[in-house]
């Protein structure tokens, strides 16, 4: 009987806190390319939200202005938006960098000036430079964020060459 | 049965007083006292009953609000702002904003509308803005237009729009911006144009929708504050189009990943028939450029040509006298006379920032720009061994001057006689090479901000900064002194006029006392991210009332002798040091709880030590120290003589009893 009354007890003060959103749940992994040796997997790190990210293509040697797929809910506006890349290595970092990709003096792509609360589908180019992927497996953390600094998106990447 | 009855019967109690907490946890944020309130993320299916009734501004996005009616927002009776983006909103009924007359803007964006009642917007007095961002909108008809006469701004991008005429009785008198971004709108007609004629200096935004024809005449004798056609395909249709308008501001810029179409110097002849201000063709290519491209560009007074793969603009380019301001960001010159500046005399402002290729200055490629007064050539990776005289040479009122994120620069004295009248110069992120005791920045009688953060500065050359009367603002952030130290004489003490001075990030462990005895005007000085203990706070006593920063720094103690120089300040940060919160640092603790009201970012004001008190912020310690070795005399010495009190009193209580015996 106490048995009983303990499984219920822990099952009551357990059951609220996997009910809560953004506690201590995560984003599941998903795949966002797996072709020729190469695999890209990533995971939202923003605690309140998913996002949808696919590469066209997926190969060593990674050609120039890729096409990517990007589907997403805005939770700011977009009149400026800054891509900030770490790329982590056997635990160190070996690569970081800052891009804009919306300027007020400079919207690059056609959703720049996009607002709060609209839904962003992307399908287009990524106007990135080409370059061999080593064989390896790599960390790669990205964080989309406004003028105000606050986070678009966010995401944990591994990228598996082998 | 009963008890297993019972524990159920608990087991439900406990997970409802479980999920009560959660609840409770999960509230509104205050963001100014009974009028500004952030509910955002929060789940919530209703207004929370703790919302004060004088809520004017309520952000109460991404929550669930499936229908909403007269009933819903009625104890919140004084909003102003409401915005319900992405609350799932699919029905407004009848009257939902009735009760609120101070209402003025409303956003409903990203909401999957499926109807709205006639009479829903009714209620607000003067209805000024309205977001209806992607709500699945087809048609303009779905908008109640009763009560809009007020408006100002109709935010309509994002939906499945493919005509913009309005329904008869929509009021337009008073509308100056008109958004129709990423709609389906191909075609332009005079009918359609005709229920806008009530509305002056409109802006209108068509970015994002492929206009492939306008019916002739449909903009004619129009006047519009500014006009988008972001991303459209064929210009030559939009010249033709908007024959015989007047517009101020013209956006035809596209983007990176929309069709590319080469410019032609044919589809700019309709911009001769018309008049337009300033025009913006970002991101574009141009095919033949050549002195025909230009022939219709007379009257504009700014044009940005960013991005435009330019590689040079062509010699002799005539009848641009008019040109104001000329933005050439982010192209591919190689040298700066390859823009062939003598085509543009009237320039007063001229932008050549982030260039694809290295720009090399050359020699007075500028000098024909006698009026110009603002240029900006950061991002370059401009080089140059001896700056910048002959580079900018005769740029009589050239007042403010951009050469920041560029490679090394060698500046000699008088670096910058070419622009005697400078009021701002900014070389931040360019390291400069200034051979000791020269005053590269002498004679500029006018510059009032000099920006010098990152530039690997020589700092112990005392005359680094003689010659400026004027300068206010100075930023050396980033910038190294020897042994992380600021002597008496320092080369900012040529500079007695500053009001803003910026040291952070420089390194420093300590401040002479005298260091900033000539810098009586100063009312704001930072100093974080530096290693300074209390020890450089008496370098601060010139100082009275100003805004310090000593934030991210290393100060533990300070001693009470040091309190009263901080207590003359009127704001003060202190954030992210290590501070101690033992009784050896009482003084300060006990002046911190009677100076909150100084202290910004209180809630980042943590204790280091000792080791239970740490990451406790200081507001949260209460400490009551042992008593002092003064107070222990005092202690003793009232002990000492009650003792002897008691022994007297008991002594003559007794003689007194035994002498009646």
């Amino acid at each position: 009987m106490t048995r009983f009354v303990i499984t219920l007890l822990v099952w009551t003060l357990i059951s609220p806190g996997n009910g809560s959103w953004g506690g201590g749940t995560s984003w599941p992994t998903h795949t966002a390319c797996r072709k020729e040796g190469l695999e890209v997997l990533y995971q939202s790190c923003d605690p309140l939200q998913d996002f949808g990210f696919s590469v066209d293509q997926c190969a060593k040697h990674l050609k120039p202005n890729l096409n990517i797929r990007v589907g997403i809910i805005l939770r700011e506006d977009i009149r400026e938006l800054y891509l900030d890349i770490v790329l982590i290595s056997k635990g160190a970092s070996v690569f970081n960098y800052s891009y804009p990709i919306c300027e007020v003096d400079l919207p690059k792509f056609s959703f720049c000036g996009r607002k709060k609360g609209e839904q962003l589908y992307y399908a287009g180019p990524m106007n990135n430079p080409g370059f061999e992927i080593y064989e390896g497996k790599y960390q790669v953390l990205l964080e989309l964020y406004n003028e105000k600094r606050t986070t678009l998106a966010c995401a944990n990447a591994t990228v598996i060459c082998s | 049965m009963a008890p297993a009855v019972s524990c159920c019967f608990l087991a439900l109690l406990l997970s409802a007083s479980c999920e009560v907490v959660t609840s409770t946890e999960q509230m509104c944020i205050e963001k100014e006292a009974k009028t500004i309130y952030n509910c955002e993320n929060l789940g919530l299916s209703e207004i929370p009953d703790t919302l004060p009734n004088t809520t004017e501004f309520l952000e109460f996005s991404f929550n669930f609000l499936p229908t909403v009616q007269d009933t819903t927002f009625s104890q919140l009776l004084n909003l102003t702002f409401l915005d319900l983006t992405r609350c799932q909103i699919n029905w407004i009924h009848e009257n939902a904003f009735q009760s609120h007359p101070q209402l003025s803007t409303l956003v409903l964006t990203g909401n999957p509308l499926i109807f709205v009642a006639e009479t829903a917007l009714n209620g607000p007095r003067s209805l000024k803005h309205l977001f209806l961002i992607q709500t699945g909108i087809s048609s303009l008809e779905f908008i109640p237009a009763h009560n809009l006469k007020n408006l100002e701004s109709l935010h309509l991008g994002g939906n499945y729009i493919s005509s913009i005429k309005f329904p008869k009785d929509f009021p337009t008198g008073n509308l100056k911006v008109l958004d129709f971004q990423n709609n389906a709108i191909h075609y332009l007609s005079r009918e359609d144009m005709d229920s806008l004629r009530p509305a002056t200096n409109l802006s209108l935004n068509f970015n994002g929708n492929d206009i492939r024809g306008i019916e002739p005449g449909t903009f004619k004798s129009t006047v519009f504050q500014s006009l988008n056609f972001g991303g459209t395909v064929n210009l030559s249709v939009i010249f033709r189009g908007l024959h015989n308008s007047t517009i101020q501001s013209l956006w035809l810029g596209t983007y990176q990943d929309a069709e590319d179409q080469e410019l032609s110097p044919i589809m700019f002849e309709g911009l001769c028939e018309m008049s337009v201000e300033s025009m913006n063709l970002q991101n574009h290519y141009f095919s033949n450029l050549s002195l025909t491209t230009f022939q219709c560009f007379t009257h504009l007074q700014e044009l940005d040509l960013t991005a435009t793969h330019l590689h040079e603009l062509p010699p002799g380019i005539k009848g641009m006298n008019l040109l104001k301001k000329l933005v050439l960001n982010v192209n591919s010159f190689d040298q700066l006379c390859q823009i062939n500046a003598a085509s543009f005399p009237s320039l007063t402002h001229l932008y050549i920032k982030g260039n694809r290729h290295k720009l090399q200055l050359g020699v007075g490629c500028l000098e024909k720009l006698e009026n110009l007064q603002t240029l900006d050539l950061s991002h370059n990776n401009i080089e140059a061994s001896d700056c910048c005289n002959l580079q900018l040479k005769n740029l009589p009122h050239l007042k403010s001057l951009n050469l920041s994120y560029n490679e090394p620069l060698s500046l000699q004295n008088e670096a910058f006689k070419a622009c005697p009248q400078l009021e701002l110069l900014d070389l931040a992120r360019t390291s400069l090479a200034v051979k000791a005791t020269q005053s590269p920045f002498q004679n500029l009688h006018f510059l009032q901000v000099l920006n010098l953060s990152y530039c690997s500065l020589d700092t112990s050359n005392q005359h680094l900064l003689a010659g400026l009367p004027n300068l206010r603002h100075l930023n050396l952030q980033g910038n190294r002194f020897k042994d992380g130290n600021i002597p008496k004489t320092s080369p900012f003490q040529m500079v007695s006029t500053l009001e803003i001075l910026v040291l952070s990030s420089c390194d420093l462990s300590s401040i002479d006392q005298e260091a900033f005895h000539s810098l009586g005007n100063v009312s704001h000085i930072d100093l974080s991210h530096n290693s300074l203990t209390s020890s450089s706070i008496s370098a601060l006593s010139w100082f009275k009332g100003t805004y310090l920063n000593l934030a991210t720094n290393s100060i533990r103690i300070i001693p009470a002798h040091l309190l009263p120089i901080l207590s003359q300040q009127k704001i003060i940060r202190l954030s992210h040091n290590p501070l101690d919160c033992t009784c050896s640092n009482i003084h300060f603790l006990t002046w911190y709880k009677e100076n909150v009201q100084k202290l910004k970012d209180f809630e980042e004001i943590r204790c280091a030590n000792p080791p239970s008190l740490q990451g406790v912020q200081l507001s949260d310690v209460t400490l009551s120290c042992g008593m002092t070795a003064a107070g222990i005399f005092f202690l003793t010495v009232f002990l000492f003589l009650s003792a002897a009190l008691l022994i007297y009193t008991v002594k003559f209580f007794l003689r007194w009893k035994y002498q009646h015996l």
